[in-house]
C-alpha cells in the first residue's frame, strides 16, 4: 500500500513595487478597525498586566468587560508585590492559597522561588540561615536536575564574595532578579486560571514591525519605525 | 483673518462629521444584511457573523475530482468523484490519464494539502500527484511522482488544481480532499510551521514601555479620564516605577479638555442626550453651531433612539417630527434618519433590522464623534487627522494594511490579518 501527499507552501517572490503616501493612506482608510476591539485589547492588557483598579474604572468607563474575574486579579498581584518587596515566604503561602496545585506542578517555578528566598537571605545577611536553607531545602532538588544545581551552586557563590555587587553573580542581587521571578509566578497564576500569560498588545506590535519587515522585500512604503507616535514616514525610493 | 479660521474649523468638522456617519452608515449595511441572513436561516451561527468581514473562509476548496474535463480515454473517474483508474486495455506508452480537481486551491492561507491513495499500482507503477495549472495538457505526467512527502514552496501567478494521473494498465487511486481523515498529520504540520513564524516575530525587540505608552494615550484619545488617572498612579507606585513613556508629550491632544470629553462620553453612554447637547453649546459651541451639521444630526438622532429605548413613543414622535424634518431634506443624511425613524414601525425595534440602533455601540459612536469633534477645537492641533484616529488604532491599521499589501503583491496568496481572530484566540 502506498499513500503519495502533496503539499504547497506559499511563499514570497522578489519583485519589488513603490507605493506612494497617498495610495498608502487611501489603503489605510479602507481598514476599519472596531472601537469594540481596540477596547477589547485595552482590557485585555490591563487586567493580564494586573492593573485591577484600572480595569475597573476601564470597564465603567468604556463599557468593555473584562475576560477574567477582576478579584483575582487583586490576588495575583499581592503574590506579584510579595515578590517583588522580597516577603519571598509570604509569596509562597499566598500562591499556595490561591491554588496549590501551581507549584506542585510547576518544579521550575517552586525551585525558583526557594532560590529567591535564599537570595533574600543572603542579601540580609542572614548567612547561616542561608546556609542552612541552601543544604535543606535546595540541595535535594539540585540532586534531581543539573540546572537547578547549577542555580544553586552560583546563588551560593554570593556568600564568598566579599564584594558582591561586583562579584560574577553580583545580578543575583539585581531588582532585576526579583522582577524576574515575580513575572514568572505571575505567569504560572494565570495560566492556572486559563488565561494567557502575556498581553496581546506587545505581540501585536512585534507583529506589525514582522510583517512590515516582511512587506519590505516586496515593496518601499510608508513605514511607521516609531511605535509612541505612529508616525508614517515616507518611503526611500 | 477670523473668518478664514471660521472657515478652516468648519471643514475640519465636516471631515470628522462624515467619518463618523461613514462608521454608522456601514453598521447600518452590515446590519441589515446580517438581518436578511438571519431571517432566511432556521439556525443562525452568532460565531460566525462575529467575524462578519472575514471573507477568507469562504474561498471555495476542491471536494472532488474533475469528471468534464479529464483526459477521457485514458482515465475513468469512478462514480464516487474521488478515484481514477486507467482503462485495462493495453494503450501506448505516452498515453497518461490525467484528472484535475474540481476547482484549483484555495490560496488565502498559509498552505493546502491533499493525498492520494493508490489502491493499485498496476503494470509499471507510475501513478503520480501534483499541481497544475487551468491549461495543462492533460495527457502529460503532471510534476512530480513517486512515494513523496514533501513541500513546493510556490510562488506561482494563477491558479494550481490539485491533480492526479495514471499511466499503466490497472492502475487506480484515489484523493482525499479532507473528506476523510488524512495520513499526514497535518495539524502538527500547521502548529509547526506558525511557531516557526510565532518564533519570528517573538525575536524581534520593541521598547519595553511601547505598550503601556500606548495604552495611555487611548485613554487620552477618547476621554477615558478615570482609567488614566489610576492607571498613572498604578505606575508610579508600582516596584520599580514604570516610566519612560508619558511627560514625552508624544501625544498630541494629551490632557486637551480630558475632563469635559470625559463628562459627555458618560452622559452620551448614559443616554443623557439634551445634558450632553447643553453642555456642547456652553463649552464648545463652534461644534454645535450649525444645527444641520453632522454631528448635531448624530445627537438629535440618538436622543429619539432614547426615547423609542425607554418606551415614550409620542414624545419621540413629536421629537421626530420636529428635529428631522431639516435633515431630511439632505440627501447625505436620508438613509440614516430613515433608520432612526424605521424603529417606529415594530413592537420590538431590538429584534428589527435597525435593532443595531439600541446597541451600547451606536452610543459609543454618537460618544466618539463628539469627542473627535472637542479634540479639532484644540488650538495647537497640527495633525486633522490625529482627531479621528488614536495611535493604537493607527497602528493597528499599519498592521492589517502591511497583511493586505503583502497578500495582494504574492498573487493573492497568503493570510490576512485579523484583530477578531487574534481577541478570540487564547494562549497566542
Amino acid at each position: 500500500m502506498i499513500r503519495l501527499l502533496f503539499l504547497i507552501h506559499y511563499i514570497q517572490g522578489t519583485s519589488k513595487k513603490v507605493i506612494t503616501r497617498e495610495d498608502w493612506e487611501k489603503k489605510l482608510n479602507d481598514v476599519k478597525i472596531r472601537k469594540e476591539d481596540m477596547n477589547k485589547l485595552v482590557m485585555n492588557f490591563l487586567v493580564t498586566e494586573g492593573y485591577v483598579d484600572a480595569a475597573e474604572k476601564f470597564r465603567m468607563e468604556s463599557g468593555t468587560e473584562p475576560d477574567i474575574d477582576l478579584a483575582t486579579i487583586t490576588d495575583r498581584m499581592a503574590v506579584k508585590k510579595a515578590v517583588q518587596s522580597g516577603n519571598v515566604e509570604d509569596a509562597i503561602e499566598k500562591v499556595n492559597d490561591l491554588n496549590p496545585e501551581i507549584l506542585d506542578t510547576n518544579p521550575q517555578l517552586f525551585f525558583h522561588l526557594q532560590q529567591q528566598r535564599l537570595i533574600e537571605l543572603i542579601r540580609n545577611g542572614k548567612v547561616e540561615e542561608a546556609l542552612e536553607f541552601a543544604q535543606e531545602e535546595l540541595a535535594p532538588r539540585g540532586e534531581e536536575n543539573q540546572g537547578f544545581l547549577e542555580e544553586l551552586e552560583r546563588t551560593v557563590a554570593l556568600l564568598a564574595f566579599e564584594d558582591v555587587k561586583n562579584s560574577p553573580v553580583g545580578d543575583l542581587l539585581d531588582i532585576s532578579q526579583r522582577l524576574k521571578t515575580a513575572s514568572e509566578v505571575n505567569a504560572a497564576i494565570l495560566t492556572s486560571q486559563n488565561h494567557e500569560k502575556d498581553p496581546k498588545l506587545p505581540s501585536l506590535l512585534r507583529m506589525l514591525i514582522w510583517a512590515q519587515n516582511q512587506l519590505d522585500e516586496k515593496a518601499a512604503y510608508p513605514r511607521i519605525t516609531d511605535l509612541f507616535t505612529a508616525t508614517l514616514e515616507d518611503p526611500a525610493v | 483673518m477670523a473668518n478664514d479660521s471660521d472657515q478652516t474649523h468648519q471643514q475640519q468638522h465636516d471631515l470628522i462629521g462624515s467619518y463618523f456617519l461613514d462608521l454608522w452608515r456601514l453598521k447600518s449595511q452590515t446590519a441589515s444584511a446580517s438581518h436578511s441572513k438571519d431571517v432566511n436561516m432556521t439556525n443562525p451561527d452568532n460565531e460566525h457573523e462575529q467575524l462578519e468581514q472575514d471573507d477568507d473562509d469562504d474561498e471555495p476548496v476542491p471536494t472532488e475530482l474533475d469528471t468534464l474535463n479529464s483526459s477521457g480515454w485514458f482515465s475513468i473517474v469512478l462514480p464516487d468523484k474521488l478515484s481514477v483508474k486507467y482503462p485495462s486495455v493495453n494503450l501506448h506508452g505516452h498515453d497518461v490519464g490525467v484528472v484535475q480537481a474540481n476547482c484549483p486551491a484555495p490560496v488565502k492561507r498559509l498552505f493546502y494539502y491533499f493525498e492520494m491513495y493508490v489502491k493499485n499500482a498496476g503494470a509499471k507503477g507510475n501513478v503520480a500527484i501534483g499541481f497544475t495549472n487551468e491549461g495543462f495538457n492533460l495527457r502529460r505526467q503532471p510534476g512530480k511522482n513517486g512515494q513523496v512527502v514533501g513541500t513546493v514552496e510556490k510562488d506561482v501567478k494563477g491558479r494550481l488544481y490539485p491533480t492526479v494521473a495514471v499511466h499503466s494498465q490497472n492502475e487506480e487511486v484515489s484523493v482525499n480532499f479532507g473528506k476523510d481523515p488524512f495520513l499526514f498529520d497535518i495539524k502538527a504540520y500547521e502548529a509547526a510551521q506558525r511557531a516557526k513564524q510565532d518564533t519570528s516575530i517573538e525575536r524581534i525587540s520593541i521598547p519595553q514601555t511601547a505598550s503601556y505608552g500606548i495604552v495611555r494615550s487611548y485613554l487620552q484619545h477618547y476621554g477615558y479620564e478615570e482609567t488614566l488617572n489610576v492607571f498613572d498612579e498604578a505606575n508610579q507606585t508600582s516596584v520599580p516605577p514604570v516610566t519612560g513613556f508619558h511627560d514625552n508629550g508624544f501625544n498630541e491632544h494629551a490632557m486637551y479638555a480630558l475632563n469635559h470629553r470625559k463628562i459627555l462620553r458618560k452622559l452620551i453612554m448614559n443616554g443623557q442626550i439634551d445634558d450632553a447637547l447643553r453642555n456642547l453649546h456652553e463649552w464648545y459651541p463652534e461644534t454645535v453651531q450649525d444645527d444641520t451639521s453632522a454631528i448635531c444630526l448624530m445627537l438629535h438622532c440618538q436622543k429619539f433612539i432614547e426615547l423609542v429605548r425607554v418606551g415614550r413613543l409620542e414624545e419621540a414622535v413629536d421629537y421626530g417630527r420636529n428635529q428631522f424634518e431639516k435633515f431630511y431634506n439632505l440627501k447625505q443624511y436620508e438613509d440614516l434618519v430613515k433608520d432612526c425613524a424605521t424603529l417606529l414601525a415594530y413592537g420590538e425595534p431590538s429584534k428589527s433590522s435597525v435593532g443595531y440602533l439600541l446597541e451600547d455601540s451606536q452610543r459609543e459612536k454618537v460618544a466618539d464623534a463628539v469627542n473627535a469633534m472637542i479634540l479639532s477645537t484644540n488650538p495647537d492641533l497640527k495633525d486633522q487627522g490625529s482627531c479621528l484616529h488614536s495611535y493604537l488604532e493607527k497602528l493597528l491599521r499599519q498592521l492589517t494594511a502591511c497583511f493586505l499589501q503583502k497578500r495582494l503583491l504574492n498573487g493573492n496568496q497568503g493570510e490576512a490579518f485579523h484583530l477578531q481572530r487574534v481577541l478570540l484566540a487564547k494562549n497566542s
